[in-house]
């Protein structure tokens, strides 16, 4: 086993325990920052898969930014650790474990199908990685793209209007809270 | 590879990061020495060695002790882990960033030529990007398992904070890396050795402005340090902290503070490189690692400088300046930096 394999397969191990912590965990700020480690992992993933780019990508956009967001937010809810655990739900577990096999199935199948497991293939990082993946972005997927945007920047703007409260009576205060 | 190559490898990365740490203490002394300088009193000038006042440089290494033997306190209600855990997060994001950034050319020693950078990677901007984007864990994390409402204040700004600025500055950014085209750190320099007009600082002026002044952000430096604001929320997400952990946070804004300014001299000052001086074999290596220092050295001083002449902003004058002025900004340089690359200018 070499040396890129065996980094990858720790990655993979590291990511799948730290999502599971992320579901088991009960107190909620736990939660976040195993998903965090979870992430971190699969930025690894990729790095090991040649795609240097898509992981420091990984790491600024999802942890460095979304998971802080999250973060930020539960910290306001100041969600109770103990109200979070105290509703079993034995109806939704059930269905749970079901989605999990049902998943684990389609998952398999896929591997199975596609003949081969994906693992680094030891090449060093593509240097003109890149300059491909802009130009698809840019080229082939620019509608795919730009209509995924368009879907962003309405679920952004219809966020707004939900949150949007009348302007407060001049007191001030409103504006300085973060 | 012999013994020898694998000490290369080991020191190349070591010797900035090292360099970084070692520069700490001076760097305090400066700040204090330098804060005396404008308010028009001497600063710490006393302490010294053997009867020697040093200019008082003797304070740094006493202030450093100090770290050592005070008392280390972890409140009642405080989440262990987390509180223990937070500052080495925002020491380990300000280190490793040194690891990417070119200190030099190449150094010519026992028949091997010796790139002088940690480890040149495809993605060296993006991977300084992405490291300093994680001390805010570090922050908000040390504000929230404080269980102390000021320290939490003090986190909830730094994550606002740091991911309106984080914004700002990669799409600057973005404009050098369109000007060399490559997220290579050595190539970044290498599209600048040419002449000082080459320099990004020059035909990306507004890129290289909200760059400097999101990095201000990104470090928590005056007039952006709303996350420990002494005067509203005590010390903010570092109230509770005494001791090394106290220290480890103090040290980890100096260091920061070194990655920012070497990040900025790669990205808009031409790095190590000088464009009308170019010495080759070991005095070319040892010249631009002094060409490096210099220039870092004046952004580190830049640093300082702004501390002590700006006050600090309001919170929603912080969040104002970021996405509706450095924003635009951003944006409008990254416009005119594809331009001049289009026209062949670049």
């Amino acid at each position: 086993m070499s040396g890129a394999r065996l980094v990858f397969d720790l990655a993979g191990a590291v990511a799948i325990v730290f999502a599971g912590i992320m579901v088991v965990h009960r107190n909620p700020i736990k939660s976040l920052l195993a998903v965090v480690v979870s992430f971190f992992a699969i930025a690894v993933g990729f790095v090991m898969l040649s795609a240097p780019f898509l992981g420091a990508i990984q790491v600024i956009v999802y942890a460095g930014a979304i998971l802080v967001l999250f973060l930020f937010v539960t910290m306001l809810l100041n969600l109770d650790t103990e109200s979070a655990s105290s509703d079993r739900r034995p109806f939704q577990r059930g269905l749970a474990l079901l989605g999990i096999v049902v998943f684990a199935a389609i998952l398999l199948s896929a591997v199975r199908r596609s003949g081969s497991i994906v693992g680094p293939s030891g090449e060093p990082p593509a240097t003109g990685e890149i300059e491909p993946l802009a130009r698809a972005l840019f080229s082939q997927a620019a509608l795919p793209f730009e209509a995924v945007s368009i879907l962003l920047l309405a679920s952004l703007t219809g966020a707004y209007l939900l949150m949007r409260r009348e302007p407060p009576a001049k007191t001030g205060s409103a504006e300085n809270r973060p | 590879m012999t013994a020898i190559d694998w000490v290369i490898v080991v020191l190349r990365p070591l010797v900035p990061v090292v360099g970084a740490l070692l520069l700490v203490p001076m760097l305090t002394w400066a700040e204090r020495r330098g804060a005396g300088l404008m308010q028009d009193r001497p600063g710490p000038n006393r302490v010294g060695f053997f009867g020697w006042s040093a200019f008082g440089l003797g304070q740094a290494l006493a202030d450093a002790l100090k770290f050592f033997f005070k008392e280390d306190i972890t409140p009642d209600n405080a989440d262990a882990f987390l509180y223990t855990l937070a500052p080495w997060i925002v020491m380990f994001s300000a280190l490793v960033g040194f690891s990417v950034i070119p200190y030099g050319s190449t150094l010519p020693i026992a028949g091997r030529s010796i790139p002088l950078i940690g480890a040149d990677i495809p993605i060296g901007a993006l991977f300084i990007f992405a490291m300093a984007g994680l001390s805010v864990y570090g922050i908000v994390l040390a504000g929230w398992s404080s269980n102390n409402k000021y320290s939490l204040m003090g986190g909830f700004r730094s994550a606002a904070q740091v991911i309106s600025y984080e914004l700002a500055m990669t799409t600057a950014g973005a404009g050098v890396f369109l000007s060399a085209g490559s997220l290579r750190l050595t190539e970044v320099v290498a599209s600048q050795e040419a002449s000082i007009l080459r320099w990004n600082a020059f035909p990306q002026f507004f890129g290289f402005l909200v760059f400097t002044i999101s990095a201000f952000a990104e470090t928590n430096r005056v007039p952006f340090d709303l996350a420990e604001a002494d005067a509203e929320l005590v010390g903010g997400y570092h109230t509770e902290y005494s001791a090394f952990k106290f220290g480890a946070f103090f040290m980890a804004e100096y260091v920061a503070m070194t990655v920012a300014s070497g990040f900025i001299v790669t990205m808009y000052f031409g790095g190590w490189s000088l464009p009308f001086f170019h010495p080759q074999g070991l005095l070319g290596g040892l010249v631009s690692m002094a060409v490096f220092a210099a220039k870092t050295g004046f952004f580190l001083l830049t640093f300082i400088w702004v501390r002590w002449t700006l006050p600090r902003f309001r919170y929603d004058q912080l969040m104002r300046l970021g996405w509706k002025v450095l924003l635009p900004l951003a944006f409008a340089n990254l416009l005119w930096t594809a331009i001049l690359v289009r026209t062949g200018i670049l």
